[in-house]
């Protein structure tokens, strides 16, 4: 049982049912802002330098990019495993949070899904990109072929990565969709314009909210649930193997998949956070997402920032307990210092240490250094990836094979075109759908009202 | 067929007159046809006496997906074209648990979004069959079958009243 009075309110002003439908919807049936084209204009044309790297890409070879033999690994690894952490939020708030009984993550679970589903797209740019030859990506389903039939190696963690990257995107789709079936036929029996009743009807499947249709509903929300818990901790787990199985300095190493995934919430519970101050600002959505819920997920952030801390001090200290000269070399002369000490410092500063302004209240509640310090830490991750990846390549066992990395302006181009994907995904999430889960939204509203005549002693809690 | 059935529907505010009323007229015998509300209730859930099989059906696809996996790769990498990775052996079980468990994932959701689209007639495009628009928003509907409701109108109605109705209407179930 959820106590108000204990945990505070989970929806702020005494809202009906139909006032919670309307304020969800109010952006979809509003006029478009003004601000909403500029955003997206900008976005666009990101995505268009990114359109225009891939083109280029696709008809040069990869050879237009600023690997080399050394750092076989740049910019596209980087990205791939930033975006995949940023997608990690989405199955981490609907499924970890929902089993530990969360109340609140009803108001962020849809953003963060949606946030999910787009950087997963993202990422799968960038592996699909680095084969070289795109076209022939059908080469890793693993089905008869008349190509010997020649199969797959099921014991690559590269091909576990496909596996693992295809189903979280599979799965966190379709809970994502099936979560918002309801919310769409909301839509559609109370909107009055004819083309959204027809257009979100088609995509509402018929939904009556009848007794049947809630109670299978339910069960799948449960199987889903359930075994989408795995996924929270294997597709990053997996991610980590593609370093940890190598044998260079700096990845062989065991903490790789608890850290990886660890990193991996971080990052998607700062971008969270990114967006719902951002929801809070520009919606007015504060009566849902409140000052409570900002503060519930910045204070998660500090716990983890902790354990982010912890593993970036056992990497080293285990470098120099090892007593291995590669490891010992590639933290003290290529992290710590060296080259790649920017990288480095920027990584530890906002992820172990920036996060921990999150112990003071006053910090927690206001909204721009919130903000702020989420964006330091999107950064701050991205700053782990290449410290991760370009260290331990450039200067590994033999100095004659050392070479330095710079990512080429279509590498750069790449990435910033997927930047722009993001950012067009996620307005058009807000401005065609719901950007809170209405149906689960009005279920935990009844906590908001006096307990004692609204819910019987011995009644089911919900959930 | 549905066509000539006649509703009587009772529409409620909140969920605490829905389920007191629903409980108490369950204890008189009477048949409820069905009912819509704008979240799930498991008091309803329970008191409707629906079962639903999806999580069993999911725990056997899984078993399935676990056989053609293992299955499969055995087959793949032993049988079908055998590679020889520096003396290792063709078998290489352990490390076919990683695939095995993903691709049972993957699988379990496929098949079960499709059980659930199917036993639930939930599909894209559908037309709704709605007995009051308002059951996705903010009301709570009881509806009751007029021909087989197990008491008579007059104190079905009474019975709605007293527990909290806020409408109590008739309605043909070939009209929207």
């Amino acid at each position: 049982m959820y106590k108000t009075d204990v945990r505070g309110r989970l929806i702020d002003g005494d809202k009906s049912l139909s006032q919670i439908s309307q304020e969800i919807l109010a952006p979809i049936d509003a006029k478009t802002p003004r601000w909403w084209y500029v955003a997206m204009g900008i976005s666009l044309l990101m995505l268009a330098w990114g359109a225009r790297s891939i083109y280029i890409t696709l008809t040069q070879g990869i050879g237009a990019w600023g690997e080399n033999s050394t750092v076989a690994w740049g910019y596209e690894i980087i990205n791939f495993v930033w975006w995949i952490g940023i997608g990690h939020a989405g199955t981490a708030f609907s499924i970890f949070l929902l089993i530990l009984r969360q109340k609140w993550r009803t108001a962020i679970n849809r953003a963060a899904e949606a946030m999910t589903v787009v950087a997963v797209f993202c990422a799968a740019l960038f592996p699909l990109m680095h084969m070289g030859r795109s076209w022939l990506f059908f080469f890793i389903f693993p089905y008869p072929n008349t190509r010997g039939p020649l199969w797959v190696n099921f014991n690559s963690p590269l091909f576990w990565d496909f596996m693992a990257i295809s189903a979280y995107l599979l799965i966190s789709a379709s809970f994502w969709y099936f979560g918002m079936v309801p919310d769409f036929a909301t839509i559609r029996d109370t909107t009055k314009s004819k083309v959204k009743k027809a257009v979100y009807g088609f995509f509402a499947f018929g939904w009556t909210g009848s007794s049947r249709e809630w109670l299978r509903y339910e069960g799948l929300a449960f199987v889903l649930g359930g075994i989408a818990a795995v996924l929270v901790v294997s597709v990053h787990s997996i991610v980590s193997t593609d370093f940890a199985v190598s044998i260079e300095p700096g990845w062989h190493t065991t903490l790789f998949p608890p850290y990886f995934v660890v990193g991996a919430i971080f990052s998607g519970f700062a971008m969270v956070l990114t967006l719902v101050t951002l929801m809070k600002k520009l919606y007015n959505m504060g009566d849902f997402i409140t000052e409570n819920h900002v503060d519930a997920v910045c204070r998660i952030l500090v716990f983890i920032s902790l354990i982010m801390g912890t593993a970036y001090v056992t990497e080293i200290f285990i470098a120099w307990y090892s007593g291995s000269e590669y490891e010992m070399y590639t933290f003290f002369k290529n992290r710590i210092t060296g080259d790649y000490a920017i990288q480095f410092w920027g990584m530890f500063i906002f992820n172990a240490l920036l996060p921990q302004l999150f112990w003071s209240k006053k910090i927690r509640r206001n909204l721009w250094i919130v903000f702020i310090i989420s964006l330091f830490i999107n950064l701050g991750m991205w700053f782990e990836r290449f410290n991760i990846v370009v260290t331990s390549l450039s200067k590994n066992y033999l100095p004659s094979a050392w070479a330095p990395y710079h990512p080429s302006l279509v590498e750069i181009g790449f990435f910033v075109g997927t930047l722009g994907m993001f950012g067009a995904g996620v307005l058009l999430f807000f401005r065609y759908i719901p950007q809170i889960a209405i149906a689960e939204v009005k279920m935990i509203s009844k906590y908001n009202k006096q307990q004692s005549d609204h819910l019987k002693p011995g009644h089911h809690d919900y959930e | 067929m549905i066509m000539n059935k006649k509703y009587l529907v009772g529409v409620f505010d909140d969920e605490h007159t829905l389920v007191d009323a629903f409980e108490k007229a369950l204890a008189k015998g009477v048949v409820i046809e069905e009912v819509y509300t704008p979240y799930p209730i498991h008091e309803i859930l329970h008191g409707m006496k629906n079962k639903t099989n999806i999580t069993t059906a999911a725990f056997l696809y899984g078993l399935f997906a676990v056989a053609m996996l293992i299955g499969g790769m055995y087959w793949a990498a032993v049988v079908d074209w055998p590679l020889l990775f520096g003396g290792k052996p063709f078998n290489t079980f352990p490390s076919f648990i990683v695939v095995t468990i993903v691709g049972t994932i993957l699988t379990i959701t496929i098949l079960t979004l499709l059980t659930f689209s199917v036993r639930s007639k939930i599909y894209p495009g559908k037309t709704a069959v709605i007995i009051d628009i308002r059951a996705t928003d903010d009301k709570f509907i009881i509806v009751l079958d007029q021909d087989k409701m197990g008491i008579k109108k007059p104190e079905v109605t009474q019975l709605f009243q007293t527990h909290g109705a806020t409408e109590i209407y008739e309605q043909d179930a070939n009209t929207n």
